[in-house]
């Protein structure tokens, strides 16, 4: 598991794990022009414009959509689950914590 | 969706009577194609080459019979019926749909070639009303080109895969055109009604027009695909005159079976 390319931690590329990696597209899509893209899931597809195509109607068709992305599996480089400890703080960290207000959000929707 | 013959601008061009049955034959007709190929297309549903353009050609099926309701409901304001009496209640010398949308299903191929050729000709035809002085039946036209935008563009995805993916597939392509193209034409039947509206003016260009644009659209599309217009073909004329192919009776008494074990149920 993972290509190990990085010293110390197991990035990975997602084409190695997913199979069939070459013909799947994640597929992300954003709501309205303030909101960020959001992966809502995959489509089988022989090429790019296809897997747009075809994602249109798996993902778009009921709920509201400006725009979509579709990435190839193989195209994303990703951490490995054997490495998720290193997202865990050693010491306590609360004081990096933003839940108690909601700036960045404002600040994300604004316009 | 207002009522068209109640609107201030429609009346001046629709006020006498055959106008009036000019107008009703063409929305007929266009509503009449999108529920016969929006059922055909429906047959696919579970049946297509891969989820996705299952998924698909599933909602382009509920979408051409989405603005068959559309054009339904204008014709129903017109004479108190409804939608579904003029969709299910009818025998097939009733309908004006063109042949080309009544044709069975037979491979995955020839379904996107008659949903490439139709949608092309349909956006033609669209485009035509678009421009219509009517204005209440120009923005309906533009309504629907809206979502025949999409279908213009999956259709033209898949053909252009089929046709550049290898010897089987372009020859299933080949001769699905070969047998469709002279439904094609028919879509673009002359009647007295469209040349009554080419007349008085509701209609830009008339049919041979359109189908010069359309056929100007096609055929370099097709060239660039090394696909062969069968030559000298004759236009499958008749669908608009309600003579249609056996199969049409076929398809509406599966599709009407449930409404008509009781057409006065309210679903």
């Amino acid at each position: 598991m993972g290509s190990g390319r990085l010293t110390g931690w197991g990035a990975m590329n997602l084409g190695t794990i997913v199979p069939g990696a070459e013909h799947v597209y994640a597929v992300f899509r954003q709501d309205s022009k303030n909101d960020p893209h959001v992966h809502v899931g995959d489509v089988h597809a022989p090429d790019a414009e296809m897997a747009l195509i075809l994602a249109k109607e798996q993902f778009a068709r009921r709920d509201p959509c400006v725009n979509l992305w579709v990435v190839r599996y193989a195209d994303i480089e990703a951490t490995a689950y054997e490495d998720a400890d290193m997202f865990e703080p050693a010491t306590d960290k609360s004081y990096r914590f933003g839940g108690s207000y909601r700036e960045q959000q404002r600040i994300y929707r604004r316009r | 969706m207002s009522n068209l013959w109640a609107t201030p601008d429609a009346p001046a061009v629709v006020s006498d009577a055959e106008s009036r049955a000019a107008v009703r034959a063409l929305l007929l007709a266009l509503a009449d194609d999108e529920l016969i190929v929006g059922h055909r297309h429906s047959e696919w549903t579970g049946f297509a080459p891969d989820i996705e353009s299952d998924v698909a050609m599933s909602s382009i099926a509920q979408e051409e019979i989405g603005h068959a309701r559309v054009l339904y409901d204008q014709i129903a304001a017109l004479e108190g019926t409804s939608a579904d009496r003029l969709a299910f209640g009818r025998g097939p010398e009733a309908f004006r749909n063109a042949v080309l949308t009544e044709r069975p299903n037979g491979d995955w191929a020839f379904s996107i070639v008659r949903a490439w050729l139709y949608d092309h000709a349909d956006a033609v035809r669209l485009r035509t009303v678009a421009a219509s002085p009517l204005g209440p039946f120009a923005s309906l036209a533009k309504t629907l080109l809206r979502e025949e935008k999409y279908h213009v563009v999956f259709a033209d995805a898949w053909l252009e895969r089929l046709a550049r993916g290898g010897d089987d597939a372009w020859g299933r392509v080949q001769r699905a055109l070969d047998a469709a193209w002279p439904d094609a034409l028919g879509v673009f039947e002359t009647t007295p009604d469209t040349e009554h509206l080419v007349r008085i003016g509701a209609l830009a260009a008339g049919m041979d027009a359109q189908r010069s644009r359309w056929e100007s659209d096609v055929r370099p599309r097709l060239d660039a695909l090394a696909l062969t217009v069968p030559a000298g073909a004759a236009a499958v004329v008749g669908g608009r005159q309600g003579r249609h192919l056996p199969d049409l009776g076929m398809l509406l008494m599966e599709m009407t079976s449930v409404w008509r074990s009781d057409p006065e149920a309210r679903w």
